[in-house]
């Protein structure tokens, strides 16, 4: 660490392309694609949905390659799924056959830890979700939205440097969305990490993020990058400001205009 | 069932004094069954008798009771019974792990599933029956000839169940597990397999009564090592149709107990299935 000005990105991203398919059937998913993201921030990337936002998330994942360019996290090249990254998704993917406490602590299996040494972080990290006494039912006797609470416990388990969400609200009805939302800036706050949010909806990106990364469709290029300079913690009542309103129009035209 | 329920378990109310058993009777579906059951054993009993059919070919109702409470007075077909039902269960066990194992080693490999596909649905269409005098041929008169048909028609359900069931998992499932950087045995163990064993248990549930239904036939083909089946084709050459209706019966008492303790077997094993839900309800 040097100053705070100038510390080096937690991840950079450097001319990332990827194409799937070839020949005749080749896509360009994602362009050249040149991102920084910060130690500590909130980033999203917002664009319609084919422009290559997903992926640009996978490979940030380490989850797909990419064709061209290089992914570095914390100063090291990315080839692979790393532990230190936790990734969420639309669904909450819990396996029916565990207990909502079995499911969050699936990640301390895969990594041949003790479960015993990660009970206690796991209640309490549903407790702060308040689904605590939710710890020994089934998923299919929990609502979506409580389902993908369990699933922010999972990934926060062993304390992500990064976190990579892909629209982990999208399947959601609007009023959980936003209350879960809430509990998103509030848990990546608590465990102090840097987060990469997936979206295409704008007040969401704006409401939720430092900066906000927009995206043109087909093939995924790099528009522009919007500051959002408000305080946290963030209230819902923000998103009725006058200066709240022009940021989401900025970023309104700044998709309309490609 | 108690470990699996949710967590505002509805305490069971005190017993309030009920309806009668005549308006339980009156109310529910009861009577219809009892009534069917009647009407077939009274067409059971009247019809042999009316002349239309050969009596000595379709006994009465009364006649056939008559020869169950005679069989099970005799204990000399406890033999058979125990032959056919050691047979199921050594060809059960059989079956279901070679079938186990095909299921795996397709469902992981592309390779061997493209390279075995095309003679598993060949063996499949296949009567497998028309094997009997091959196997029986090969492998003598003896248990070995019916275990080893029994196997080849039951193992084929818990093969190709396990195989689909383990492409069962969604692709965000699978995208999870890589996320966490699951090795593929994790991969396996903790999401594959589980997600595949509710349609493994239907598979194998059927191989129980494929297995059921390879050995009789064997033994009806076979004869001389004994069992159910050789006793139903005896008692027929006899012409004596009321033991071998009692035989039947046996059979289908057993299937149907065998079924039954699969059935409560299975709801326990894969509580989180779809159906198990259901039927809880």
């Amino acid at each position: 660490m040097t100053t705070m000005t100038q510390t080096a990105p937690l991840v950079r991203v450097d001319g990332v392309t990827k194409r799937f398919g070839s020949g005749d059937k080749e896509m360009v998913a994602l362009s050249g694609l040149n991102l920084e993201v910060r130690e500590g921030e909130f980033l999203s990337l917002l664009g319609p949905s084919g422009c290559g936002k997903s992926t640009a998330l996978n490979i940030m994942g380490g989850l797909l390659e990419a064709t061209e360019g290089t992914v570095t996290f914390s100063g090291e090249q990315l080839t692979e799924p790393n532990r230190h990254i936790g990734m969420m998704f639309q669904q909450a993917v819990m396996f029916p056959w565990r207990t909502t406490l079995e499911n969050v602590l699936l990640p301390v299996e895969i990594f041949g830890e003790k479960k015993k040494d990660f009970i206690p972080k796991a209640e309490e990290l549903l407790e702060m979700v308040g689904i605590k006494d939710f710890r020994d039912s089934y998923p299919w006797q929990l609502s979506g939205g409580m389902q993908q609470r369990a699933a922010l416990c999972r990934v926060l388990l062993h304390d992500p440097k990064l976190l990579l969400l892909d629209e982990p609200c999208g399947a959601l009805d609007e009023f959980t969305r936003e209350s879960m939302n809430q509990e998103l800036l509030r848990l990546q706050d608590y465990a102090k990490s840097t987060a990469v949010l997936v979206t295409h909806n704008i007040t969401e990106a704006v409401f939720m993020s430092d900066r906000v990364a927009v995206m043109s469709a087909r093939p995924g290029r790099l528009v522009d990058i919007i500051e959002v300079p408000f305080d946290r913690p963030r209230r819902p009542d923000l998103q009725t400001t006058n200066d709240f309103i022009k940021l989401v129009a900025k970023a309104r035209q700044m998709l309309e205009l490609q | 069932m108690t470990t699996t329920a949710p967590p505002p378990t509805p305490a069971r109310s005190a017993p309030t004094p009920g309806p009668t058993w005549w308006e339980r009777f009156r109310g529910g579906s009861a009577w219809i069954v009892i009534t069917t059951v009647a009407v077939i054993i009274a067409f059971w009993e009247f019809f042999p008798q009316t002349g239309l059919v050969n009596r000595v070919l379709f006994p009465t109702f009364s006649e056939t009771v008559a020869a169950f409470v005679q069989l099970l007075g005799g204990g000399y077909w406890w033999d058979d019974l125990a032959k056919t039902m050691s047979a199921v269960a050594i060809a059960w066990v059989i079956g279901v792990a070679f079938g186990f194992t095909m299921g795996v080693v397709l469902g992981t490999s592309p390779f061997m599933r493209q390279a075995i596909t095309p003679y598993a649905i060949a063996v499949q269409a296949l009567p497998k029956v028309v094997l009997a005098p091959l196997l029986i041929g090969w492998l003598g008169f003896g248990p070995e000839s019916k275990i080893a048909l029994a196997v080849i028609i039951c193992f084929f359900p818990v093969w190709i169940d396990t195989m689909v069931g383990l492409a069962l998992p969604s692709a965000n499932e699978f995208k999870l597990m890589k996320s966490l950087k699951a090795s593929r045995w994790q991969v396996f163990t903790k999401l594959q397999l589980p997600s595949a064993l509710p349609m493994i248990m239907v598979g194998v549930k059927h191989a129980l009564l494929l297995a059921f239904t390879g050995v009789i036939v064997a033994e009806i083909l076979s004869a001389s090592d004994g069992g159910l089946g050789k006793l139903t084709k005896e008692f027929a050459s006899q012409l004596n149709m009321g033991l071998v209706y009692s035989v039947v019966t046996i059979v289908v008492i057993l299937s149907i107990t065998l079924v039954s303790i699969a059935d409560v077997i299975e709801r326990r094993v894969v509580f989180w299935s779809e159906e198990s839900r259901a039927r809880r309800k």
